[in-house]
């Protein structure tokens, strides 16, 4: 959870405060977001430090890294947050199988785990799963 | 037909959605399908709509949907390599992907390199958010991708291949969609959007097909 929080802090600095929180939101950004971000905060430094590289395989972010002398200082301040709001919506999506096992046995029964039947399933019971597997759901952004 | 969920709306202005049924050539199809919507650059600060356009255009209601494998669409891309003349008169790819749900994205990326420039790093991230997506969750993918005809033809099959590759690499590391749901194509300028016009920028373009169920995988 610390991880999350830091995360939403992160880009609740970054968005300046223009996500709105609330018990039903998710703790965790979409990829799209938290992909956005990076561009908008270290592109400039991506084109002329990590000229070739790519975002897969954490490239970028280990140039970046790398780079950190160089780097913008807006690029500089942000972009290992940034990266961790990517981590954390990943964990938050990995996460939902461990908090909603017990959930998909019981409202989703014959469905295999590794379906992705299996979160749709969970959505549709959303009245009858599990506050922590319903908490999951929303925090992966499966939810609303 | 319930086979096609095609929207024709623009998200961010990057990616586009090919509406019209494309006939048995899908990928060298006409010149009257996307080009208003696709190369259009976004404003400067707009509000983005995540991605339920992309889950739109990539959802498919069917089960029995052609068969595709990144295999065989290579290898067809490779024969047509046999045909010499200029773009404009070689015949089209024939591959029936037309009836597969899809979407045709506009990714930069750098000149001449497998490079995807910042720019589109959001546009990346939306397919990603798509491909988690509940209703998509459960589906694979053939991300495909496209060069004009500028350059040889060895090398872009080589480049749009590489490109593919990057894309498929960043959706299945960063972004952790299960690399066992994507597959990569590069057909370089052997599947041109716009043939009579071969180095037009409509040609530049990734295609992502919904190829159908993934089935159980193993938690990993």
């Amino acid at each position: 959870m610390r991880f999350a929080g830091l995360a939403l802090a992160a880009v609740l600095a970054l968005a300046g405060g223009q996500l709105a929180v609330g018990p039903a939101k998710a703790q965790t950004v979409s990829y799209a977001q938290a992909a956005g971000l990076l561009a908008q905060h270290c592109g400039g430094d991506i084109m002329k430090h990590c000229r070739g590289l790519n975002l897969g395989n954490n490239a970028v972010g280990n140039c970046l890294a790398q780079n950190a002398a160089q780097l913008t200082s807006t690029c500089a301040a942000n972009h290992a947050s940034i990266r961790e709001m990517t981590e954390a919506r990943a964990a938050a999506q990995k996460q939902v199988y461990k908090a909603c096992d017990r959930d998909a046995a019981q409202f989703c029964p014959g469905l295999v785990p590794g379906d992705g039947n299996i979160v749709s399933c969970l959505l549709e019971a959303s009245k009858v799963v599990s506050a922590t597997c319903t908490a999951s759901l929303v925090n992966a952004g499966y939810g609303q | 037909m319930t086979l096609f969920r095609f929207a024709n709306v623009r998200l961010g202005a990057v990616v586009s959605f090919a509406r019209t049924r494309l006939g048995a050539a899908l990928l060298l199809a006409g010149t009257a399908v996307v080009p208003a919507l696709v190369g259009v650059q976004p404003a400067a600060a707009q509000v983005f709509t995540p991605n339920a356009e992309i889950v739109q255009g990539l959802q498919t209601s069917v089960d029995d949907v052609p068969q595709v494998s990144a295999e065989a669409l290579r290898g067809l891309a490779q024969a047509h390599m046999k045909y010499t003349g200029p773009p404009e008169s070689r015949p089209p790819l024939a591959v029936q992907l037309d009836q597969l749900a899809q979407i045709n994205v506009e990714i930069v990326f750098d000149l001449n390199s497998a490079m995807i420039k910042p720019e589109s790093y959001r546009t990346l991230g939306s397919i990603a958010d798509a491909m988690h997506n509940p209703v998509l969750l459960g589906y694979k993918f053939l991300v495909v991708g496209n060069t004009d005809a500028t350059g040889t033809r060895e090398l872009n099959m080589k480049l749009s291949q590489e490109r593919s590759d990057a894309v498929v690499e960043a959706l299945s590391t960063t972004f952790r969609v299960d690399p066992r749901r994507l597959q990569s194509v590069g057909l370089g300028e052997e599947a041109l959007q716009d043939p009579k016009h071969p180095d037009a920028a409509i040609n530049r373009r990734v295609q992502i097909y919904n190829v159908g169920r993934a089935g159980a995988l193993a938690q990993q």
